[in-house]
């Protein structure tokens, strides 16, 4: 204490005003409504928690909801302020609306759009995943990566899939696009494909003690908050799915890399990379009804999990070939919480099976295209 | 006044001859901090301060001595280090390693040690107000040869590249903290304005307080990671012994 005093008299000048806030971001939004259920699939959804990363907020409702006045309440950054204003009425009905949230210190601005859209069931027998559709995002390093979309019925994209390049952006401010570990090409199997490759982070990555990032992609989102301080938790696996999957089929090249190396960088003798290729399926609320996603840290561990299928073992191959894994389930479904979208579905591709724990070789590559998820038919349902 | 006291040493030098040399050797404590001058706004909160081995010992040989004038000509082997953890704000970091970097701005706190052993030689006018006293200032230059700088952002948050940047938490353990290690970016020499104070309270042992004000900053200039420089502003207290 009488060091501090010591040394704050010395420097002659002690701690200043504290600067007003120059973040301006959207935290959470939630609705206040006084019968939710219509609305909404699950209570749970009335709150929903806005990651850093995203300006499109893509709220899901029931397909019959009414739309045409909805107040979305907003949780801010200290001191910022929206316009429109938090819990003003607007008419989702005619598309997204436009919110603009300036910083406390007024230097700063974020413009979002938030979209209210009625999910329709899936009616296909049959979902594809064909990969053609990619954004380029950034961190706002100005560095460039892939992000695959999903296009929807009602012909809408949404970035419904995840993968680790926000992560690996950290670090790769000197790195073009074709770098990433997760990247689109052209010449795939059948117009664009998906490819995972295990890079090196570089000396930025090894003092963060995490020399190598392995291409990864899979159904769900990808929260890059966590992704430095505790990656298992960044990779949140599934999206709602409201269809009996029965099989997980699609096409993959591989070619593991030369050296297998640890957390620490060091090489692990007689060791081969493998890929991984599996699906789960699960229950998306928990016994107490708490919105649930599967993570790194239980996967294909939760008690959650009711099905999977998982190709295992990925033989190494230059050319395209096939794989067809049947889902494996050990638990019933309940086809009532089926419809309502009370099960989610995750689909992970990694180019290092034990990329999550940063062990795997530089130079792995795992190629992808034309995934597919066979349901079981609507009249078997029935 | 300064400025008047190396004047009127000058106009003395000249009509005095070498009338004796006093040989003193110090041993003396080292205590304050590697800063910016004038904190900015973006470091809130001293957290935490804790002692290094910041030794000093030191021989000085005054001469010249006319009057209550002289000149004195120091060597000191002395380190001047710290250990701090601030809280800080909205800071603007860059952190580069090769063709790597990673910019934005930090929230959280940062954990700074810096170790600078170093060689000095202080050259200072001196004035004696009294017997048992004496009053010095003048420049002094040090060759660093033992630097470190070194620490970690924790428990708080990046923005990438402004305040409306990707979000990224900071954890505190190995692997989930942000290290860095600037101690190949240190300046070998630095300078300075150094205003000290002897005081004779036994036969030949004295005391002695001691302001150095460094004027070069401790990294290179071209060093751009941190965005202030930061001086080294030591306070030193100990005791003296003269030889001679």
């Amino acid at each position: 204490m009488i060091w501090a005093l010591v040394l704050c008299v010395l420097i002659s000048s002690c701690v200043k005003d504290e600067p007003l806030n120059a973040e301006c971001d959207i935290e959470t939004v939630s609705f206040h409504l006084s019968q939710p259920d219509d609305v909404f699939y699950s209570a749970t959804d009335t709150l929903q928690s806005v990651s850093s990363t995203v300006s499109e907020i893509i709220i899901n409702v029931r397909r019959k909801a009414d739309i045409t006045a909805l107040a979305p309440v907003f949780k801010l950054t200290e001191g910022a302020v929206v316009s429109p204003a938090s819990g003003s009425v607007h008419d989702f009905s005619q598309g997204p609306v436009t919110y603009t949230v300036t910083s406390q210190d007024g230097a700063y601005r974020r413009v979002y759009q938030l979209a209210v859209k009625p999910v329709a069931q899936m009616v296909n027998d049959t979902v594809m995943f064909d990969f053609e559709h990619t954004i380029l995002s950034d961190i706002g390093n100005g560095v460039p990566y892939h992000e695959w979309q999903e296009q929807h019925v009602d012909g809408t994209l949404s970035t419904d899939w995840g993968t680790g390049n926000g992560g690996f952006a950290l670090t790769a401010w000197d790195k073009t696009t074709a770098d990433f570990p997760s990247v689109s090409i052209d010449n795939g199997m059948d117009g664009k494909a998906v490819q995972l490759t295990t890079r090196s982070t570089g000396a930025l990555g090894t003092i963060m003690k995490m020399p190598i990032a392995a291409g990864n992609l899979f159904y769900g989102f990808f929260d890059l908050q966590k992704a430095a301080m505790d990656p298992l938790h960044a990779t949140q696996f599934g999206k709602p799915f409201d269809r009996k999957p029965i099989h997980f089929t699609g096409y993959y090249q591989y070619k593991p890399g030369d050296k297998v190396t640890d957390r620490t960088g060091s090489v692990l003798d007689n060791q081969t990379d493998s890929a991984s290729v599996y699906a789960v399926f699960y229950r998306n609320h928990d016994a107490q009804g708490k919105a649930f996603v599967l993570d790194g840290t239980n996967v294909k561990t939760s008690k959650q999990i009711v099905a999977m299928a998982d190709l295992g073992y990925v033989p190494p191959t230059d050319s395209w070939t096939a794989f067809d894994v049947e889902f494996n389930y050990t638990a019933d479904l309940d086809l009532d919480l089926l419809s309502n979208r009370g099960y989610s579905l995750a689909l992970v591709f990694s180019s290092s099976k034990k990329g999550d724990g940063f062990i795997g070789a530089v130079g792995s590559r795992l190629l992808i295209d034309k995934v597919r998820i066979i349901c079981e038919k609507e009249d078997v349902k029935k | 006044m300064a400025c008047t006291v190396m004047f009127s040493l000058a106009g003395h030098a000249q009509q005095c001859s070498l009338r004796d040399v006093k040989i003193d050797a110090r041993l003396g404590y080292n205590l304050g901090g590697t800063s910016p001058v004038g904190l900015p706004a973006s470091i809130r909160e001293l957290k935490s301060y804790e002692l290094t081995p910041s030794f000093l010992f030191g021989l000085d040989a005054e001469m010249s001595k006319c009057g209550r004038f002289g000149v004195l000509l120091g060597m000191r082997f002395e380190n001047k280090g710290m250990n701090v953890d601030a809280r800080v704000k909205n800071y603007h970091m860059k952190i580069s390693k090769g063709q790597q970097q990673m910019e934005g701005q930090f929230t959280g706190d940062v954990k700074t040690k810096v170790t600078e052993w170093m060689l000095t030689v202080p050259l200072q006018a001196t004035w004696h107000p009294a017997e048992a006293w004496r009053l010095r200032f003048g420049p002094y230059v040090s060759y660093v040869f033992s630097r470190d700088f070194s620490g970690y952002a924790h428990d708080g948050y990046l923005r990438v590249g402004s305040p409306t940047g990707a979000k990224v938490d900071i954890g505190n353990g190995p692997g989930q903290r942000g290290d860095y290690d600037f101690s190949s970016d240190m300046r070998r020499l630095q300078w300075g304005l150094s205003l000290g104070a002897d005081w004779k309270f036994y036969d030949r042992l004295g005391t002695f307080v001691e302001l150095n004000w460094g004027l070069s900053g401790i990294h290179h200039s071209h060093f751009k990671t941190i965005e202030q420089t930061l001086y080294p502003l030591y306070g030193t207290i100990g005791l003296n012994y003269t030889l001679r």
